[in-house]
């Protein structure tokens, strides 16, 4: 394309040569990329949707994998236990909100100035984010120790003794709420880290002519930094609703499900369906389910963004 | 390093009373004691690894002796590391290094070559190809983990290295975020170099990778992050010692009818100093460049 400009006529030919090797060239760079998403996910996203319909047991039987339409889907809505599970991962979606992104949006705002060790302030506040879950549950699972475990003790201590110790992960009223606790615990650094290049984004102009204004500082936050934060927040509620969704490790470790199916989630349903209970079929309706929650939460980002006009 | 420079000229230019210094250290110590309390738990961890009485570990974690041990013992490090046997976490801990190198070395020329084509490109339909990553972005792990597990079990897979590296090396969000960063220089750049004759390779790696250090370092932090953390997909595919990655051997404490937190815990503080390693090594970089783009994406 550039190099028409040269305008010479005998350039063309090895020109058009080199533009084909290039894109030769083009084609293997980007190959290993397709060749990988078409095999690892495209072909298994497309087999959920095609194993949903079938009664495919995990290991294979002699006799022949038949097509059943709709019926993994119709015994999938007609069992309490699913039920259940997406009560569950609602309870949890709506508990961990708040608590999740509003430690890293407070967080953020404590973070986001001149500090001194500000770089390491901000890492200190991030180690939570690296920690892996699992690591996370031997934290927690001591830390939720029955009766007399550091968070009980905390608990008796500001109460002056007067509030029992709490079975943490053995009373089903209190178990899902425990997983919130741990959950945000480790998830919030990844928000912090997204609110405070938001809050970098906003222009010190618009502090400057707000204190110009003589707005005080609480105005200055809801007129310049709440209405510059908008689609920061849809980002974030989006991710972590998506996140709070797909719940599986912590309950799969710390609790099973139980006590009571207190905290089935949807995930772990589907993976007892799959590889306890060995109905494929089955567990691939529940997948094909829990894409198009996922999906549903991405589109409402997508028309939640327009609207701010972002 | 700029900001410290900043920090100390501001003074000459805006003279400042020794009140707002003060209530600005004042400031710093709040946020400080905040992020003790937050990491905690994690000292907590470190501490109780270095006791070897897991009864004493369980009846310590009430007071504040689990912040504190006057006789610390590597015994709990020395029980697990084996190589072999029943707690062979030095095997753990190296199959879990080998998968997480692997995946993140893969990943960052992967994802960056198919990024930069889809930024540079001359290839046609290449809108339609970033309009697939886009919309590949929104499949879940979890939705596409039943087929995929008998897909690796046919083909011989299972209890592999392999299995655990190759479904996760290819990233929709990683080539768009390379997409996104490539797309964002320059064209100035590419359009000179094309017309020195570079080949697209030649560009893309003499030219646009020494450039990349940013988004360089913040994939490889959130796939490292990633694969370490990998917990439900190898509890899937993996029955021996042979790959199984740390995280699910220590998964398998809780399955014990008494957990053996004093192992447990010395397990965990393996498992953290690597990402941790790899954290600090890249942090600098990380926190300036991470999502700020991804927000709008």
């Amino acid at each position: 394309m550039t190099l028409q400009q040269t305008s010479v006529p005998a350039l063309r030919r090895p020109a058009k040569r080199r533009d084909k090797q290039r894109l030769w060239q083009e084609m293997a760079m980007i190959a290993p990329a397709v060749l990988l998403l078409a095999i690892f996910l495209i072909t298994p996203f497309l087999l959920s949707f095609w194993t949903a319909m079938t009664n495919q047991p995990l290991v294979p039987r002699p006799t022949p994998v038949r097509f059943v339409g709709l019926l993994n889907f119709e015994r999938v809505f007609t069992d309490p236990l699913f039920w259940t599970s997406l009560w569950n991962v609602t309870r949890f979606t709506v508990w961990v909100l708040p608590v999740q992104c509003g430690l890293a949006f407070l967080t953020a705002l404590l973070l986001h100035q001149k500090l001194p060790m500000q770089n390491l302030l901000r890492g200190l506040f991030f180690l939570p984010a690296i920690t892996s879950m699992v690591v996370v549950c031997v934290i927690w699972g001591t830390l939720f120790q029955y009766p007399s475990g550091p968070l009980n003790q905390i608990v008796s201590f500001l109460s002056g003794g007067t509030i029992q110790p709490i079975d943490w992960l053995g009373d089903p009223n209190w178990a899902m709420f425990s997983i919130v606790l741990l959950s945000a615990w480790q998830a919030y650094g990844f928000q912090m880290i997204i609110y405070l290049a938001g809050l970098q984004g906003i222009p010190e102009e618009l502090y400057d002519a707000a204190r110009i204004d003589g707005a005080s500082a609480l105005r200055r936050f809801w007129h310049v930094t709440m209405p510059g934060l908008r689609p920061t927040h849809v980002f974030v509620l989006v991710i972590t609703t998506i996140q709070a969704f797909k719940l599986y490790t912590q309950v799969a470790i710390l609790t099973q499900g139980g006590p009571k199916e207190s905290t089935e989630t949807v995930v772990h349903y589907m993976v007892r369906a799959g590889f306890e209970e060995q109905k494929l079929g089955y567990a691939s309706a529940v997948s094909v389910i829990l894409f198009v929650i996922v999906l549903l939460i991405a589109l409402l980002q997508r028309k939640l963004l327009r609207r701010f006009d972002v | 390093m700029s900001d410290l420079a900043l920090s100390q000229s501001a003074p000459l230019a805006i003279p400042r009373g020794n009140g707002k210094k003060t209530l600005r250290i004042v400031q710093s110590l709040c946020i400080l004691v905040i992020a003790l309390v937050m990491i905690s738990p994690l000292f907590m961890l470190l501490i109780a690894s270095l006791k070897d009485d897991r009864f004493r570990i369980l009846a310590d974690m009430g007071s504040f002796r689990a912040f504190w041990v006057s006789d610390p013992t590597l015994s709990n490090y020395k029980e697990i590391a084996h190589f072999s046997g029943e707690l062979a976490y030095g095997r753990y801990l190296f199959n879990s290094l080998v998968i997480l190198v692997s995946t993140v070395l893969g990943g960052l020329v992967i994802n960056s070559m198919a990024g930069f084509v889809l930024a540079w490109g001359s290839l046609r339909g290449k809108a339609v190809l970033l309009a697939l990553v886009v919309a590949l972005y929104v499949i879940p792990q979890e939705s596409i983990i039943m087929p995929l597990v008998v897909m690796m079990s046919r083909a011989g897979l299972t209890d592999t290295f392999a299995v655990q590296i190759l479904p996760w090396v290819a990233s929709p969000l990683y080539v768009f975020l390379f997409y996104q960063f490539f797309a964002q220089l320059p064209k100035e750049l590419y359009e000179a170099a094309e017309m020195d004759g570079a080949s697209a390779f030649r560009i893309y790696r003499s030219i646009y990778m020494p450039l990349s250090l940013p988004a360089l370092a913040t994939v490889s932090i959130l796939m490292g992050i990633e694969s370490w953390n990998q917990y439900l997909w190898p509890t899937l595919v993996t029955q021996t010692d042979y790959a199984r990655p740390i995280a699910v051997a220590i998964a398998t404490f809780f399955g014990q009818d008494s957990i053996y937190w004093d192992r447990a815990m010395a397990a965990s503080v393996l498992m953290m100093i690597p990402v941790l390693i790899l954290y600090l090594a890249f942090q600098r970089w990380f926190v300036s460049s991470f999502v700020g783009s991804a927000v709008k994406g």
